[in-house]
């Protein structure tokens, strides 16, 4: 029997700009489903000839994992390009008795640790329990034997077979990635190796090794430190998202807090292999230049023959709680002064998703308002963006910008809640919204022009709840209208229910208190003569103020006026407004001046 | 879906008759059989056509998607750059893409080319320059027509430029941030010398130069028909093309090509260098210059390079840096090459500071592996079918394709590199690795660079290895000497005096 080819390009125009027509795509992949859950979806495209990208995608990541093994979904995707029983090692047999030994010493390394170690740390003996550096005699002992049996592994190991068969073969790009919501392993073959992919892939869900999982560990350690701590505001972004999410299991990071990277045990990871990776909960997806009977009756062969091991993952219960103020993160790194501000959106696939897709849209660019009244109007963003992130249990909305010169991060702050005023209470300009449309339409043909971006639309829309929403969100798009984006403003961007982020440079935010000397040093010679005595008069004077409100009233008159202050007077002006900005804190803090610092010891 | 459902089933019960399938399902994947993969490697002059006034067009439809894609590529990049104006190729470019034609003010034209869903993008590279063009073909006519004038009349308007160039200064308050932009731009330094356009970084001082006038005058001698090529992909049909684009190019007046790029004069001098950053993570790069593009050797360097850290897991060094030894993320090597003059060859690694030695160790025994022991045939035999079975892969989007056949024809590529890519790559041997290893690598006369907290990296890893054998300190190297490079002020790269 003929099956027939899967329609790729059903086109249909839904949509009409002025100039031209806009034309929506309809992708649809070859569903097929096997005896034991494993569900593929197929998609012939001879337009790069030879190449196949394929893989598979478990909705899991680290949103299923819990204090304690957090990381554990990254630290799986690593161990599953370690080989198999039989991939990876010279000697399955001795291969598996050393692994068996290396159960047994890890879990007595882990016990000793979280006993001794840790009470040590507790104690404020030493800082991090887990360092080698750290060891106990007892502890450096097991590792000793650790590594000896390490090493004697490593004699029977055939490192990375699983990445050379494949590279032997003419396979590239061999990758994975784990996210808060799915694990994805894919590949680029040869059209002629299809059959070698299901070997591979099959074989690696059936009979992982978990080899070399002490080493491993210390590569993610590396890779996070890559990633989080020797970046400019990695640290940071970590705990701005943990603050944020506050309940929901979004508020540890993929790849996992420290400690519990160096913890799991063999017996945690393989049960959560078991879990959620077994074939009811898996999709295969398979795009390029192939014959899909031939796709067919491999998949149902090699896949096919996977058992379900354990009963369904439980759901997810924990969901995130509603921000019930302002949360005010600020820290600093070797980093551009930044800000953030940060709402509460919708999960992937909610009706409005589309609307905050556009409300971005609408925002970013170089026609966008961002642009125009931050960076080029008011010239106080070298850059400002916005972006809505929906997952699958929850979604956030961000503003993100770096100040220019001079300005501060509260000015951005503020200007950035004049756009929100504005998208709360004024209809969006029919053609601007048109714009919006008619990029989103082209977007999406952009996006499907590529094996691997289709293959990477299918997998991760379909662990997100079915790959049927690619051909939903171009319509979605087109229908938003300027009453939805007013209502979406108003109900999401609330002022008691955000989180704002500022990071400014280490070291950078001292600020060096002025003196009258440098205020002297700063005027013109003749000049200085004249106003320094006048100065001091004011401070003076000011000392005698206790009106804190007519004093604010002051400075915002100056902030107001500061544009037109000449060069020479500049310094002046910081001094004198320095000086109020004093008085007015001491006002606050009910130290009245003269009457109090006269009183003397009571 | 119902449809689909139904399709589904019934395959099930078709392959379900033929489950013996499974049996036959060999013990290890060195057993399956695979069918031939043909491929004949598409020749140049099949896409090639000509427009009368000699710019060459290469053209490859495609009617998948109602878009059409047409590039400029323009020889001549930042080489042309007077040296007190570093920053003034790339903002050339991106004063083309945003600041107006003759017809229209910046804002009015990004609104346009935003409406009509157009992607348009400028860019000067180091050698050579684009101009691109992504449209729906229905709106061909109108956008290449904003698109033409926006190339051949740039407005350079002065308020674009302020923003452009504001947003470079405040970069430039960030370039010591990262660790790696750090080790990246100092081993370029050390390579390349700091003034070659390879190496050369915008200072405040030059961004604060550039006029207006400086941008007419790079424009002027890149974006002229004497130093272009045209490549169309997508969604038309070819004599139709070739008539709208002499059309459209018809009055552009033919100027002067610009000059080939210059060699650099710098000779590097060997030695650990090291520039003092406090972070948890050490970026290390250890290398020296490499080889020319076409230098007769290049195939068996690549294969060398891809047993020894080129080509990921499979690699020597990954496999002794990350995998046996678990010491870092990203470890590897790589060889560049360039046309005019030898290129650069590198192993880099990023990992904590104590073990900043111990990983430079593993890399220097894999060199010395590599140039006194044959590789084994297993190994050789994986690299060269990869790089024969990916070949395709090369041509493997039209747009891939003509960007080959461009650069090929730009950089008078030997004729039949192509054709007989493959058959070479299969013909090399395990001598010719070793060969290749001795006369491409050079441990001696290497740069170390390492950023990071010096002292402690000195020091290696004695206080926290239990196994003596992995105890490593930066004395192994060049007799323990080390040059310390000054810290630099992020905007004028000026050495900071202490």
């Amino acid at each position: 029997m003929r099956l027939p080819k899967a329609a790729l390009l059903a086109a249909s125009t839904v949509l009409v700009m002025p100039a031209s027509s806009v034309i929506a795509q309809n992708v649809e992949p070859i569903e097929y489903t096997l005896d034991n859950g494993m569900k593929f979806l197929l998609m012939p495209r001879d337009e790069q000839p030879n190449i196949i990208t394929a893989g598979w995608i478990a909705p899991v990541g680290s949103a299923n994992e819990r204090p304690g093994i957090t990381g554990v979904s990254h630290l799986l995707e690593h161990l599953l390009f370690k080989g198999t029983d039989v991939i990876g090692t010279s000697d399955p047999e001795l291969d598996a008795q050393y692994r068996e030994e290396l159960t047994e010493i890890r879990e007595k390394m882990r016990a000793y640790t979280l006993d001794v170690q840790y009470k040590r740390m507790y104690a404020g003996e030493i800082d991090n329990p887990w360092d080698p550096a750290n060891d106990t005699d007892e502890l450096r002992a097991m590792r000793s034997e650790m590594t000896a049996i390490q090493d004697k592994q490593a004699e029977i190991t055939i490192k990375n077979e699983f990445d050379s068969i494949y590279t032997g073969n003419g396979a590239s790009g061999m990758n994975a990635g784990t996210s808060n919501d799915f694990t994805v392993f894919y590949i680029n073959i040869p059209s002629n190796k299809l059959e070698l992919w299901s070997w591979m892939e099959s074989d690696r869900l059936m009979n992982p090794s978990y080899r070399e999982l002490d080493a491993e560990r210390f590569v993610v350690i590396e890779e996070r430190r890559q990633r989080l701590e020797a970046t400019a505001t990695g640290k940071l972004d970590e705990q701005f998202d943990s603050m944020f999410w506050v309940a929901s299991p979004y508020n540890w990071p993929v790849i996992g807090w420290m400690s519990d990277l160096m913890a799991y045990t063999e017996d945690e990871i393989k049960q959560y292999f078991e879990t959620y990776y077994q074939p009811a909960n898996l999709t295969g997806v398979i795009v390029g230049d192939f014959d899909v009977e031939e796709a067919e009756q491999l998949v149902e062969s090699y896949f096919g023959r996977i058992p379900n091991k354990r009963p369904k993952a439980a759901p997810l219960v924990t969901h995130s709680v509603p921000l019930l103020g302002e949360l005010r993160f600020s820290g600093e790194c070797d980093c551009q002064d930044q800000v953030e501000v940060r709402y509460r959106s919708v999960p992937f696939g909610h009706p409005d998703e589309a609307v905050f897709d556009v409300i971005a849209a609408l925002l970013n660019g170089r026609t966008g308002r961002l642009y125009k009244s931050m960076v080029e109007g008011d010239d106080i963003a070298a850059q400002a963006s916005a972006g809505n992130r929906s997952m699958r249990y929850a979604g956030s909305f961000s503003f993100n910008a770096l100040p220019k010169g001079d300005a501060e991060l509260s000015e951005l702050e503020a200007a950035w809640y004049e756009q929100i005023d504005r998208l709360k209470n004024e209809p969006v300009d029919p053609r601007e919204l048109q714009k919006v449309k008619n990029q989103n339409a082209a977007d999406t043909f952009r996006g499907l022009q590529d094996n691997s971006s289709l293959f990477f639309q299918l997998a991760i829309t379909e662990a997100y709840g079915g790959y049927e929403y690619l051909n939903q969100q171009p319509e979605r798009v087109a229908n938003v209208t300027p009453e939805d984006i007013m209502r979406v403003a108003k109900e999401y961007f609330g002022a008691n229910e955000r989180a704002v982020s500022f990071y400014t440079r280490k070291g950078g935010g001292e600020v060096v208190e002025l003196t009258i000397e440098d205020v002297r040093a700063s005027l013109p010679e003749d000049m200085a003569g004249m106003l320094i005595p006048q100065l001091e008069m004011q401070i003076e004077a000011l000392q005698q103020e206790t009106d804190a409100s007519a004093l604010q009233a002051q400075v915002e008159e100056m902030d107001a006026q500061a544009g037109m202050v000449p060069p020479d007077f500049q310094t002046a002006m910081k001094y004198i407004k320095q000086e109020i900005l004093k008085r007015i804190a001491e006002i606050e803090s009910g130290e009245t001046g003269n009457e109090g610092t006269e009183g003397g010891d009571q | 879906m119902k449809t689909m459902m139904t399709i589904a089933c019934a395959a099930i019960a078709i392959t379900g008759t033929t489950l013996t399938f499974a049996d036959d399902i060999p013990a290890h994947p060195s057993d399956l059989d695979f069918a031939p993969l043909e491929f004949t490697p598409p020749e140049a002059s099949d896409y090639r056509h000509e427009l009368s006034n000699g710019v060459p067009v290469y053209m490859a439809p495609s009617d998948e998607f109602p878009l059409v894609q047409i590039r400029f590529s323009f020889k001549g990049g930042g080489y042309l750059e007077p040296e007190d104006k570093a920053g003034l190729a790339a903002m050339t470019g991106q004063m083309i893409r945003t600041g107006g034609s003759s017809m229209m003010d910046p804002s009015e034209l990004d609104e346009e080319f935003d409406f009509l869903a157009a992607d348009v993008s400028v860019g000067v590279g180091g050698r050579s320059s684009s101009a691109s063009i992504d449209t729906l073909t229905s709106n061909l006519d109108r956008s290449f027509e904003l698109f033409m004038d926006m190339i051949r009349n740039p407005r350079f308007d002065q308020a674009r430029l302020e923003v452009l160039r504001g947003q470079a200064l405040e970069g430039l308050k960030a370039r010591d941030d990262n660790g790696l932009a750090i080790a990246l731009r100092e081993f370029n330094y050390l390579m390349w010398g700091e003034d070659h356009f390879e190496s050369i970084q915008p200072t405040r001082e030059s961004l604060e130069s550039i006029t207006v006038e400086d941008l007419k005058a790079i424009h002027d001698r890149i974006f002229d028909p004497a130093n272009l090529m045209i490549s169309v992909t997508g969604d038309f049909e070819e004599q139709q093309m070739l008539a709208f684009l002499e059309e459209q190019l018809s009055g552009w007046e033919m100027g002067e090509e610009v000059p080939d790029v210059p060699a650099p004069t710098h000779a590097f001098k060997p030695g650990v260098y090291y520039y003092e950053k406090e972070q948890p993570q050490v970026q290390v790069l250890i290398g020296h210059r490499s080889m020319t593009r076409d230098d007769e050797n290049a195939i068996e360097a690549d294969v060398m390079n891809q047993i020894l850290g080129g080509s990921g897991f499979t690699s020597r060094i990954t496999n002794s840096v990350r995998t046996r030894e678990g010491l870092a993320y990203t470890a590897g090597s790589f060889m560049q090459t360039r046309v005019e003059y030898p290129g650069i060859f590198a192993s880099y690694f990023f990992t904590k500071t104590p073990s900043t030695a111990l990983a430079s160790r593993l890399v220097f025994d894999e060199f010395e592996k590599i140039q006194t022991e044959p590789v084994s045939t297993e190994e050789l035999e994986t690299i060269q079918n990869n790089l024969i079975e990916t070949f395709p892969r090369n041509f493997e989007s039209k747009g891939a394709m003509l960007g080959i056949f461009m650069n090929d024809e730009r950089t008078d590529r030997p004729e039949g590199y192509w054709q007989s890519y493959r058959d070479k790559v299969r013909s090399v041997t395990p001598e010719d690795v070793q060969r290749a290893a001795n006369e491409y690598l050079h441990p001696r006369d290497a740069v170390i660079l390492v950023v990071g907290p010096w002292e402690e990296i000195k020091k290696g890893n004695a206080d926290s290895e239990a196994d003596p054998n992995r105890v490593a300190t930066m004395d192994e190297f060049f007799g323990g000497k080390a040059t310390e490079i000054p810290q630099r002020d992020p905007e004028s790269l000026e050495p900071i005096k202490e």
